[in-house]
């Protein structure tokens, strides 16, 4: 089934590049899969395929849902998944450097005045004393896994205050949220929805921002198969054109509350679709607000943050020292801030 | 010290096995029990030495065991029951533990026993390395250590093929002439039962009776295979036990 | 002789047995692992297999070199290794100690063997995040985790052994007068030794498969978080030294057990 379509869009991609003034869509019926997790912070392909923007580009999208963003990036190199967006990871950059795998955009950012990660504490530590980050020293970091964006911030945070900090592998953002509560492991830094739920039923503490840390930090990256950015032009183009007006939309609706409270209502409906479809939307909705942050216009991709990343898995002999940003990005698609 | 059984009634699971037997069995002799397959003379032995109790009647025991005596009953069994991890010596000495006689006390006594079994090369081989026959003298040299007032002996020479239950008989008598002991021996064989027994109790088949009860006057040291009195002794046993393992053999197929 | 003289007909009876006896045959599996290796690198080299699907094996041995100079392989193997100590020990010891009790007491028996069964199937991989609320996320849920692990089959290895135990032995035992302690000492136990040793065996392997879960949470060091971070950075080569130092781990550790049952039943011959 995938064979024939793929093989379609190839001669259709060809056709494409040839053809470019003609007006879309020229790919019709290319079947994709976009791997996707349950986060708000993947709100942009949600809209892009509920408002019928990958339709417009002739993308047949089927979304493939994802448990953590590690599989994902696998799924990617094994060609399960065509575009996907999640954080930068060691895993990833490792699959860069096989060939399989090319970040080709920017997604979720950290902005100054808008409303970022969080650093959490638990409320043992908190009381014994860790109510900012400054205090961290001596203290566990929760982290899913080796090279993950979690482990990354905890690195940097520490390192900005001087503090020495042990990190804990808990695999699964469930298990470190437990691990958290119980005072298990003494903090950690979230998504701004999951930290607030959190803190608002009493289970942990924020004691302060990713962002006064990190500014600008690029969180997630929209990425795809070597083979797709190398090959598939016109294909990966109207992928983040349709993205990108999804983003747009999000952006408008709930980071700049431009688009007027009913856009924002509707939105939020919208992604309830996807995100937290098991709880009644009054309660949904307040997270989905709460974890709004800004999506990168235009897919641009922060290069400094992504620069910063690079050189912090090198440091931590996470990666080889071979690797560079080139390894990794695509810079062809999108603005390179 | 004697045994008697008074109106040993035994029952499994609704099954008579044994119904109403009533036997004296004497010091110092060997009483022979023999009978037709599943005439429960095992079961009969078992409830002899208390391993299994009677659903009615009891067994007695007259008078007190010897001194010296470890365990009034004990068994020599058909598949031997040696313990496979332990050498001849330490089967031996696994039923003197337990009446806490270890080191020098034990080694006499399972010097002597060995010795009478001709078995003393042996005291450090494991039962995989002996023959049938010689593991079951292992067994009697065990039963011997214990210095038991009555030997329960099930088919102790079942397992072993002519030639070699043709020498345990003759070392059985070489250890009842040096030493008579009290025996309760059960078997199917009617040869040995003619070759050992000072009395032979016959049982019917299933449910088992008491039958007949033949005492044998020749001493055993006189008793030789092709005796013609053992002969004909034994032609007599087998017609009065042919139609009822006939009988037996035929009920078998039913169950 | 007359026997000898065969007709003009006479032909030899055709061979019909053979077969079916597996021969220990030295040196086949070396042949058979040195051409994967050899096909492996072969393949890599030449990009017929991705580096995406196989790590080079020469690129595997240079890093376990590199794991073995830098002393981190000792790090890793140490805790590993103590993890699985203690843990299979608390298992395997209460393991013994709980199928003994069902094998000798018919209570016991009736209460347990239903909880053990409820009990065997559960992945212990989903306790994982419970155990680390009882036990906290250090040392002592790993233990935990390992020894529950192994608790489950050494019970149920240790039964079967009592219950295979040669009655008559039993018998003869009580037939001796041998006190109760003493059957279940130098009788039962020694009796069920050899199913107890080869449910060893399946307990270890389980033990060295827990050793990865148990070092999903928290674990800083240990070969499980090594291959669980080789995983999580698409590092093959690392993902596979560590699935190798897992797979000598499993072979020294039969080997252990195969010396054990060498010596503590020499007796089988």
């Amino acid at each position: 089934m995938t064979d024939f379509t793929r093989r379609g869009a190839l001669g259709l991609v060809g056709a494409a590049a040839a053809l470019p003034i003609l007006g879309s869509p020229v790919l019709a019926g290319t079947k994709l899969n976009v791997g996707a997790l349950r986060f708000t912070s993947h709100a942009a392909s949600f809209v892009a395929f509920e408002r019928g923007y990958f339709d417009a580009e002739g993308l047949d999208v089927e979304f493939k849902f994802f448990q953590a963003a590690q599989p994902m990036a696998v799924a990617i190199a094994s060609g399960d998944a065509d575009y996907a967006v999640t954080a930068i990871s060691g895993g990833l950059v490792s699959l860069a450097e096989k060939g399989a795998a090319k970040v080709i955009g920017g997604a979720l950012s950290e902005e100054p005045g808008i409303d970022g990660q969080k650093i959490l504490a638990s409320n043992a530590a908190y009381e014994a004393g860790l109510t900012s980050a400054k205090m961290l020293d001596g203290r566990s970091w929760a982290i899913s896994q080796a090279g993950s964006s979690f482990h990354y911030m905890g690195s940097k945070i520490s390192a900005a205050e001087g503090a020495t900090v042990s990190f804990k592998p808990l695999q699964k953002v469930g298990a470190i949220i437990g691990a958290l509560k119980s005072g298990q492991v003494d903090a950690w830094s979230i998504v701004p929805h999951i930290a607030k739920a959190l803190a608002g039923g009493g289970a942990v503490k924020i004691i302060g921002n990713v962002a006064d840390y990190l500014p600008n930090y690029q969180v997630t990256t929209v990425f795809t198969s070597a083979d797709n950015a190398a090959n598939k032009r016109g294909q990966t183009e109207a992928f983040l054109r349709a993205f990108s007006k999804g983003a747009d939309d999000f952006n408008a609706a709930l980071v700049d509350k431009t688009a007027g409270d009913e856009a924002a209502a509707e939105m939020v409906k919208l992604i309830h679709k996807y995100v937290y479809a098991d709880k009644p939307l009054e309660k949904a909705g307040k997270s989905i607000r709460n974890g709004a942050m800004r999506i990168n216009k235009n897919a641009s991709l922060n290069m400094a943050s992504v620069t910063d990343q690079i050189d912090w898995f090198k440091s931590e002999k996470l990666i080889k020292d071979s690797i560079t940003v080139d390894t990794l990005v695509d810079p062809s698609y999108s603005e390179m801030m | 010290m004697d045994l008697t059984l008074e109106n040993i009634t035994h029952r499994y699971d609704g099954l008579t096995v044994l119904e109403d037997v009533s036997l004296h069995i004497p010091a110092g002799q060997i009483l022979c029990i023999i009978g037709p397959s599943g005439c429960g003379k095992s079961t009969l032995l078992r409830l002899i030495g208390g391993l299994e109790q009677p659903s009615a009647g009891q067994v007695l025991q007259l008078g007190t065991p010897p001194a010296g005596c470890l365990n009034p009953l004990t068994y020599v069994f058909q598949d031997f029951a040696l313990l496979p991890w332990r050498s001849v010596g330490g089967n031996i000495s696994l039923v003197l533990e337990d009446h806490g006689i270890r080191g020098a006390a034990a080694d006499k006594i399972i010097d002597d026993v060995l010795a009478r079994t001709k078995l003393s090369d042996f005291r450090a081989a494991l039962p995989r390395q002996l023959s049938g026959g010689m593991k079951q003298r292992v067994a009697i040299a065990r039963a011997l250590a214990v210095n038991p007032a009555v030997m329960l002996l099930d088919e102790p020479l079942s397992a072993l093929d002519a030639q070699t239950r043709e020498l345990l008989m003759e070392d059985l008598i070489g250890l009842w002439q040096r030493q008579p002991f009290t025996g309760v021996y059960v078997t199917h064989n009617l040869a040995e039962a003619v070759r050992l027994g000072h009395r032979i109790a016959v049982l019917s088949r299933r449910p088992g009776r008491l039958r007949d009860v033949i005492d044998i006057d020749i001493p055993l040291g006189e008793r030789h295979i092709g005796d013609p009195r053992l002969e004909a002794l034994q032609t007599r046993l087998w017609d009065a036990m042919k139609q009822e393992a006939m009988a037996a053999d035929q009920e078998l197929l039913h169950v | 002789m007359s026997e000898n003289m065969h007709p003009n007909n006479a032909r030899p009876v055709p061979f019909r047995g053979g077969g079916f006896r597996p021969v220990a045959k030295r040196g086949a599996a070396i042949i058979v692992f040195t051409t994967l290796i050899l096909l492996a690198e072969w393949g890599t080299r030449t990009g017929w297999i991705t580096n995406l699907t196989l790590p080079r094996p020469s690129d595997v041995a240079t890093t376990l070199i590199d794991l073995w100079r830098s002393g981190l392989l000792w790090t890793h193997l140490s805790v590993s290794l103590s993890r699985l100590v203690v843990g299979g020990t608390i298992g395997i010891t209460a393991g013994i100690g709980v199928g003994m009790m069902i094998g000798l007491f018919s209570y016991v028996r009736a209460g347990l063997i239903p909880v053990v069964a409820a009990l065997f199937p559960i992945p212990k991989i989903a306790l994982l995040p419970l155990f680390v609320i009882w036990f906290g996320i250090d040392e002592a849920s790993k233990y935990a985790l390992i020894a529950l692990g192994t608790f489950t089959p050494t019970i149920v290895s240790t039964y079967g052994a009592v219950d295979n135990v040669d009655r008559t032995l039993v018998r003869m035992g009580q037939s001796f007068g041998l006190s109760w302690w003493s059957i279940v000492r130098k009788i039962v136990l020694p009796g069920a030794l050899p199913g107890i040793l080869s449910g060893l065996r399946v307990s270890v392997a389980i033990g060295i498969i827990l050793l990865v879960a148990a070092e999903m949470l928290g674990a800083e060091y240990g070969i499980g978080a090594y291959i669980l971070q080789a995983g999580s950075l698409y590092d093959l080569e690392r993902l596979f030294a560590g699935v190798l130092i897992l797979s000598v781990l499993g072979i020294t550790t039969s080997w252990i057990i195969g010396l054990l049952e060498k010596r503590l039943l020499n007796w089988r011959g």
